[in-house]
């Protein structure tokens, strides 16, 4: 049965690496930044929820409030840096870079004052664990399944139901017409980076309950994610949800095979093969 | 004495490092994150092959370029060949998963140990064991690269290199192949990294994968942005002053367990600060 247990561990890797893709999907539609410091923002959520929560603040209350630091952060980096950037027309291998540098400054900050070793958090809800038909599955674990099932429904019905998604969808689909009837792209961008910021805050501060906080940890996460978004079809969210869980599950069953080392590996055959034969992805509109 | 000449030594390698950079991203336009994976790939190759004893130094090194060109050809062909944000990603998969070999496959690099006694190189006879002696080596691959990197800016090659940068949609309307092009450029990136990996390795006698990860990669592209893209002066200035800060940072109290993690942050800075207010370095042209 140990690969129904490795299954079981790939859902539930893969529904927060879903989150993860859809977050940098909503972001890399919309502005076409190639976001890299999107898994600083990831990294940073847990380790503020971690301090929070060794100063007392109750579980719940440190997640709403790792939601908000990032969610300002996000923001920031798109109003200071990257507006700042376009308004003098630097080129994408420069929004890039300066991506990079933020991506560098904020896990090194993070390194700085928390050491480079891994942290766990301390809560004892999270380890307790519940038999489902012979498969253990933790409660933080459960909880991932749930919180990014909800994110990715609710991200689906904000994006082609309210006015505020509508209005992203344009931007996306066409920032000069956008400009001309005043949906104001720039603003959108912001709201875009905070969305997805907040977002990606969720998986950043759950999965550590699990798994622990490591500065660096976040790149990999990223680069799985960003496959996801190119294998499902950039632009679709379902695309980018569905082929990270199925990537996660493909990750884990090789461990049947191969040692946990080299699933990096296996990520990046996964996009080799997209980039051959299918490179607009499974889910592409259009 | 020792000290300035291993400093030179080392700023010497990194400058053929910042030329495969700055080729790649400077000239061409092509984000990389992944040199210091094709340096290692370089630097592991030549030491295995010294130490087994199986080739002399100079043919070591030349298979080791080989090996890395043809590295660099299969890794950028099929994402160039899509779109460029796609070779983001290829080249951070690349850089992750070097990284991942590099300290996993124990038998062939020593894993996270990392390798020592990699003997020192001898050409016809002549051991090169000291730094003094050292720094001959290191400054003959420099004029070699940098001789390289002029020549080819200054021959039709370059010239195209430098129209792809400019408009990719045109070089192809006037009947240039821009996919081989820019695979040429890769390959030649991946011979000045494999080049400087093997004269790291048997400098240093010793090598880790903590010298060819994605920090490193972030050190070389920080090199180029700070001297200045796409100029050979730029390349020669930025690792000559990156690799003077850690220097500095040993005069200002800091505990040794976060030296690497503030080297990383001032690096980071450094990036976005150059972006914001002087994208074309100290010495460059406008990235």
């Amino acid at each position: 049965m140990i690969w129904l247990q490795l299954l079981a561990q790939g859902l539930v890797t893969g529904c927060a690496l879903g989150v993860v893709a859809i977050s940098f999907s909503l972001i890399y539609a919309t502005t076409r930044i190639f976001h890299v410091a999107h898994a600083g923002v990831y990294t940073m959520g847990g380790y503020v929820a971690w301090s929070l929560i060794q100063h007392g603040v109750p579980d719940p209350l440190a997640l709403i409030l790792a939601i908000a630091a990032c969610t300002a952060v996000g923001a920031l980096i798109q109003h200071q840096l990257y507006h700042r950037l376009e308004r003098r027309r630097a080129t994408q291998l420069v929004i890039l870079i300066a991506s990079l540098g933020v991506l560098a400054v904020i896990q090194n900050i993070i390194a700085a004052v928390y050491t480079p070793n891994i942290l766990q958090f301390a809560s004892a809800w999270g380890g307790r664990t519940l038999s489902l038909g012979g498969v253990l599955v933790s409660y933080a674990q459960l909880l991932i399944v749930l919180v990014s099932l909800a994110t990715y429904g609710g991200l689906l019905f904000f994006a082609h139901r309210t006015l505020l998604g509508k209005r992203i969808r344009a931007v996306a689909s066409n920032p000069f017409l956008a400009e001309i009837t005043r949906l104001q792209p720039q603003d959108v961008y912001v709201i875009v980076i905070a969305i997805a910021s907040a977002v990606v805050c969720l998986p950043g501060v759950l999965v550590p309950f699990e798994l622990g906080l490591q500065p660096y940890g976040g790149v990999t996460v990223l680069l799985t994610a960003t496959i996801a978004m190119i294998a499902g079809g950039v632009g679709s969210i379902t695309g980018a949800f569905v082929l990270a869980v199925a990537i996660a599950v493909l990750q884990n069953l090789s461990l049947l095979v191969m040692p946990g080392e080299w699933s990096i590996g296996v990520t990046f055959f996964i996009f080799v093969i997209f980039m051959l034969f299918r490179p607009r992805g499974l889910f592409a509109a259009g | 004495m020792d000290f300035l000449n291993s400093y030179i030594v080392l700023a010497e390698i990194y400058v053929l490092l910042a030329l495969s950079t700055n080729l790649l991203v400077g000239i061409v336009g092509i984000f990389s994150v992944s040199q210091a994976a094709v340096f290692g790939v370089g630097a592991y190759i030549v030491a295995a092959l010294l130490m087994g004893d199986i080739l002399p130094f100079l043919p070591a090194i030349l298979v080791a370029a080989l090996c890395c060109v043809a590295l660099n050809i299969l890794v950028t062909l099929p994402s160039l060949r899509v779109a460029g944000d796609y070779f983001v990603v290829t080249s951070f998969g690349i850089q992750l998963l070097a990284t991942a070999v590099f300290t996993n496959w124990t038998e062939g690099t020593g894993g996270a140990n990392g390798l020592p006694g990699i003997p020192p190189p001898a050409i016809l006879g002549f051991e090169f064991d000291s730094t003094g002696q050292f720094l001959l080596l290191s400054s003959a691959a420099l004029a070699a690269g940098c001789l390289c990197f002029w020549l080819i800016m200054r021959a039709p090659f370059g010239r195209l290199l430098r129209a792809i940068r400019e408009d990719e949609m045109a070089v192809a309307a006037a009947g240039k192949n821009v996919l081989r092009a820019k695979v040429g450029a890769a390959a030649l990136a991946g011979a000045l990294a494999g080049l400087a990996g093997g004269v790291y390795g048997t400098f240093l006698s010793f090598i880790d994968p903590s010298s060819f990860d994605l920090d490193a990669s972030i050190l070389m592209l920080t090199m180029v942005v700070v001297g200045g893209a796409r100029t050979l002066t730029g390349s020669i200035l930025g690792p000559f002053l990156l690799l003077a800060l850690p220097q500095l940072l040993t005069l200002v109290e800091i505990p040794s367990t976060i030296a690497a993690a503030m080297r990383q942050l001032i690096y980071g800075l450094l990036l976005i600060a150059f972006m914001l207010f002087r994208p074309q370095g100290l010495a460059g042209e406008r990235l």
